[in-house]
Parts: C-alpha cells; structure tokens; sequence
C-alpha cells in the first residue's frame, strides 16, 4: 500500500511535468530529425561519379544518365561481361549492373533486365534507388529484377546486430539519467526526501518506489529513441528493415525483450544507488557519467573480445553479447536465461544496498 | 487559589511523553570543518550526556545558543540521526530500539525536511497520510478539518512552489501531523521567517497545545520561549544546565538575565 503510494508519486511527479517528460521522450525525436538528415544528406547533395557496367544494349540506359544528373551525380559506363562487373561490384571497383536481355527494346514480349548492386556498399545501394524507379517506369513492357550481390537478410543482421546493442546501452542509459537524477540526488538535495525518511515507511519500499517507477519511465524513453531509429533507418541506410525484422521468430524477440526487460533495472538502480550516495545533482551527474563511459566501453568492446562462457557473470557484457548473438540468428538460450537471471540479481543487490544507504545517518543527513 | 490547586493536582498526574537518558552524540569532523572551527580534534561533541523530561500538554523549549547541540538534539528524538550513548522514549519507544515506533507517534518540523513544490497540498497531505498508513476515511475527515482550521481550503490545488510564504508555512505543518501525532518536536520554529509567518507558526504551536497535544521545540529567542512555554531547558555545549518551568528558572528575573547569568557560571565572563 505504501510502495504503491510511492511509485504513484513518482508517475505523478513525471506525468505532470511537461519538462521532465520532454527530457525523456526528446532524445527520441532528435535521433529522428539527425538521422533523417544525415541520411538524405548521404544520398542527396555531394557529386560522384557512378561506375556501371552495361551488358547488352537499350535506350533505357540514357533516361537513367539524365536522372542521375538531374541529382548533381554523374554515370560511366563500362563495357564488360556480367561475371567481370560481378567481381568488379564485390570489389567495390563497380558501382553496378545492367543486364539487359538481346533486342530489349525491339522485342515484343519476354524482354528482362537485371541491375546487379550491392546492399552493403552505400553508393551502389544510391545508385540502384536511383536507377530502379526509372525502370520501373518503363516496366509494362519487360520485367525487371535487382539482385544484390550480398545477401540481404545476412547484411541486414549483421548491421543490426553490430547497431542495436550499443544502442540499446546508449538509449536505456540516456532515459534512465535525467529522471534518476532528478528523482533521487534532485530530492536529497532539496530535502523531500528526508520528510519521506522521517516517516515510518519502510527503508526497502522507499527503495522499491523510486527504481520501479523509474525503471518504467527509462523504459518508456528508450523505446522512444529506439522507434527513432527504426523509423529513420530506410533513410539513413537505404534498407528496409521491416524484411529483416520480419525473418526473427518469436523465441528471439522474446528473449531480447527479457534481456532488456531485466536490463533496464540494472541500469536504473546503480544510478539510482550512485544519486543516492551524492549529496547534489552535480555530484551525482559526475558519477554517473563515469558509470556511462564504462557502461558504453564494455557495450563496444564485445567485438574485439571472445566471449567464453564467463560472460553471463559480467553485467552490461552478458545483455550485449547474448542480444547481439540472437539477432545474427544464433539464439543461446541458457546463456540469456542466466544473464536474466544475473540482472535480476545484481539488480536486488543495488536495491538492497540502496535501502541501507537510506537507513545511513552518514550518507542522508551530513552536513 | 483553587485554580493553583487544580493546577498542581493536574500536573501530579502528568504524563511523561518524551524521556532523554544521557543522550550523547559526537560528529566526525572532515578538514575543512576543522579549519572553521579552529581545532585539531578529529571529533566533535555536539550532544554531552543530555538528560530531559517533557510532560503531556505541554510546550517544553530547549533553549541554547547557537552550537549547543539542539537541533542535533532534536533530530536523535525524531530518528534521523542515532545516539551514540544513552537512549530517549517518546510514549514509552525507545529511540534506538524502535525508530518505526517513535516516528508514527511524533511530527518533525525542521527547515531541512522540505515538501516536493511540484505539488498540491490536498496531494502532499494523501501522500504522506498513505506514508503513515492512515485509512483512506479518516484521511479524507482529518483533511477537511484541518485545512479549514488552517484556512489552506482555497489553495487545495495550488502547487506549493506557487503558494506565498506563509501559506507554504501552513501546509508544511498540516502535512507533518496528517498522522494526528501525539507529540510534535519543532526545530527553531520562527528561524528565518518573516513576522507574517513567525505569527503563523506561533499560533499554530498554540493551537497544537490547545488541542492537548505536547509540543517541543528548540530555539535561541527568550521572547518565543516566555510567550509559548511551560517548562524550559538551558543547554549550552551539548549539556542540560537548568531545567523547569519559568517561574522555577527565573523566580521573577527576566529569561534573558537568568540566561546569562547560568551562562556566566559556566563559560566566565568572555562572551
Ligand atoms: N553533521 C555534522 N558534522 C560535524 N559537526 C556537526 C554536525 N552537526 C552538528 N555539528 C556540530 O555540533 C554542534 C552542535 O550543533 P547543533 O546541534 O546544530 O547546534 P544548535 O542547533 O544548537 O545550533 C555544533 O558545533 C556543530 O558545528
Ligand atoms: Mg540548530
């Protein structure tokens, strides 16, 4: 009853605080607006010259060109075989491919074209977005196909794998700092929390009622950058990831959302645990910011390392490798449920100690 | 002559509400309060030995001059700090042995335990009546009547940040004895305050003792102590020095006389 009094007050404090809720659901937009920019800056302004092969012949070629040109780029093309332009595209000597079937633009029926690309290098992504709409404009008289010469669904994990991790880190940190701090060190210094203290609730609950509701709000923000990037991702990386994301089955997805579900506690609570050790807010951001540094090296350094099965036992290292092995598709199902299982543990720890530090005459009420 | 009877024989059978036995508390100090205090020591002794009683419906002062050790006093009774040595009973608690005790059955006022401005006073008094864990009912009964006493009715759903002083005053203390404590320890309760809000404080004070509830408070000002108290305790350097009612203290002399001259006794002439 008293700990449901606390986390409602906690809700009601942030709910009702245009400012704070900004401070939380704001990243989100910015990471938006910045990616959608970068990403049409990529592909929109600077001048570059296209390397493309062409095997066979067609009119279709100089509608292209004037496309292209129209976007301040420009085209040379190459003349070649298709297995030549191939290993020149999986070199990145070539940009891309037009292969187009004889008489293409005679023949009255079963004409093809080919544009050969490759996902993973950024200006061949460019030009084939540039490139396909035009040929599909000329579609009612031959079929088209794009063929990457990477495979999508592997590029597409092994992009998001490398990403989300560290952006999960990023994004739960982020959400978590501004109301912790604001909530637990913002309360010490103020001495809102010494009137809570001088009343007979428990020190465990007083615990409980800030990392609960806490936990939530820093939750509530990390998904809000998270939706940030998935929706500004076509635009930056020119890929759609809603055909990666659709080839995860249910047991990945499940186990990524208990891996964060158990991590963003962890987070909360040793902010929360350093905010309450600070006598002011500045102390308190010190802290933490030092916290976030560590938090992000280890978050980064997962592909320099390999990983034995020690992992489970580090916090931050054992969410990030097991949500990056999941998504490159090898789900470890009894090295996430131990890493759960780790979170929560360390996380009853923090709460614990964070209970005892309220009960300290030397940590709540020095001078 | 009837009303000094009565007096006497009530007083006979007063209760004992709060008990001090040889409370003792000692600071560490860090370089730079060694610097501002001009010692060497590593330690402090704020409170020495510090015995007291205060009786029901009344108002006992501790009175001191500023680094006596009351407000360090004070926040041992209230369990935000623990005695080093000896122990107090507030209605029978001990101190040390039952903090959870002792805090539902008093209602601290300090100027370091301050209400969230975030919110509203009928909000803040909900909140810290379910921190009490006072029933819904009775919540919303004592909530009515007090801030109709008080007159904080009209600014129910005003934001205490945007409450004038006095007002804020007003709801500070409604809020610290939502949970209708027995007995009220007030730390330096006119500090700081304009003479709007000091009168709104006293009265308060006054009001709580009309009720019948015990009240005890700290200061350094003789005029609060001869307007408000029953029975008063001159502390100096973390020790009692005098105790009783102002008629046994005084015997006739100003409190400010039988002050100094207690603490002349004590310190010599260098004031
Ligand atoms: N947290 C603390 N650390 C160090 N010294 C303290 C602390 N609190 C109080 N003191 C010292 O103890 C003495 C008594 O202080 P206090 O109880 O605040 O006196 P009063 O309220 O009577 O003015 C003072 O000398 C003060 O400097
Ligand atoms: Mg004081």
């Amino acid at each position: 009853m008293k700990l449901l009094a606390l986390i409602k007050k906690e809700f009601r404090r942030f709910f009702h605080d245009p400012r704070l809720l900004l401070t939380v659901v704001l990243p989100g937009l910015f990471i938006f607006a910045l990616y959608s920019v970068i990403g049409s800056a990529i592909s929109g302004n600077a001048t570059y010259e296209y390397n493309v092969y062409v095997v066979g012949q067609s009119q279709v070629v100089s509608a292209i060109e004037a496309t292209v040109k129209e976007s301040g780029s420009t085209v040379r093309w190459l003349n070649g075989s298709e297995e030549e332009a191939r290993k020149a595209i999986e070199e990145r000597q070539a940009d891309a491919c037009l292969v187009f079937s004889d008489q293409f633009d005679t023949a009255a029926s079963g004409a093809q074209v080919e544009l050969i690309y490759d996902l993973s290098n950024e200006k061949s992504s460019a030009f084939s977005s540039v490139a396909s709409p035009v040929l599909h404009a000329y579609g009612m008289r031959f079929s088209f196909v794009a063929t990457s010469v990477t495979d999508e669904q592997n590029f597409g994990r092994e992009v998001i794998a490398n990403m989300i991790p560290v952006l999960v880190v990023a994004f739960v940190f982020s959400a978590c700092m501004s109301v912790t701090l604001e909530s637990v060190a913002g309360e010490k210094e103020r001495g809102t929390l010494g009137t809570i203290l001088a009343t007979s609730v428990k020190r465990s609950q007083i615990a409980l009622g800030k990392v609960i509701p806490l936990s939530c709000i820093a939750a509530l923000g990390a998904a809000s950058s998270f939706l940030g990037v998935m929706l500004s991702m076509p635009k930056l990386m020119g890929m759609n990831l809603a055909t990666v994301a659709g080839s995860y089955g249910f047991v990945s997805y499940l186990f990524i959302f208990l891996l964060i579900l158990s991590f963003v506690p962890l987070i909360v609570s040793a902010v929360t645990a350093v905010s309450t050790y600070s006598r002011t807010v500045k102390e308190a951001s010190g802290y933490t910011s030092v916290i976030m540094i560590l938090v992000m090296v280890v978050s980064l350094v997962t592909s320099f390392i390999s990983a034995g099965d020690w992992f489970v036992a580090v916090p931050v290292l054992n969410s990030v490798l097991a949500i990056e092995a999941i998504l490159r598709g090898n789900i470890m199902v009894w090295q996430t449920l131990v890493s759960v299982a780790a979170n929560i543990v360390y996380t009853a720890l923090l709460v614990l100690l964070i209970a005892r530090m309220f009960s300290s005459e030397r940590i709540m009420f020095r001078k | 002559m009837s009303d000094i009877i009565s007096q006497d024989s009530h007083s006979f059978f007063k209760q004992e509400v709060v008990r001090a036995e040889n409370l003792r508390k000692t600071f560490l100090l860090s370089r730079k309060q060694q610097r501002l205090e001009k010692t060497n020591a590593k330690r402090k002794i704020a409170v020495d030995g510090l015995s007291f009683s205060a009786f029901g419906g009344e108002i006992y002062g501790l009175l001191g001059p500023n680094g006596a050790g009351k407000t360090t006093t004070l926040r041992m009774l209230s369990t935000l700090i623990r005695p080093e040595g000896g122990d107090a009973f507030i209605l029978g608690h001990s101190i040390c042995k039952d903090p959870a005790k002792v805090r539902d059955c008093i209602g601290f006022m300090t100027g370091e335990l301050r209400l969230e401005g975030f919110f509203t006073p009928d909000y803040l008094f909900d909140f810290f009546g379910a921190m009490h864990g006072i029933d819904k009912n009775a919540l919303h009964e004592r909530k009515e009547m007090l801030f109709r006493k008080f007159g904080i009715d009209r600014f129910r759903e005003v934001k205490v940040s945007e409450l004038s002083t006095g007002m804020a005053q007003k709801v500070s203390l409604v809020v610290s004895i939502v949970h209708d404590p027995e007995v009220i320890i007030f730390d330096e309760p006119t500090n700081g305050l304009d003479v709007l809000t000091a009168k709104v404080v006293t009265d308060f004070l006054a009001e709580l003792k009309a009720m019948g509830k015990s009240v005890l408070l700290s200061t350094h000002i003789f005029s609060l102590v001869e307007k408000l108290c029953d029975r008063v305790g001159i502390i100096i350097d973390g020790k009692m020095t005098a105790e009783g009612t102002l008629e046994e203290l005084c015997g006739g002399a100003s409190l400010e006389d039988t002050f100094f001259r207690i603490y002349r006794g004590i310190k010599g002439d260098t004031l």
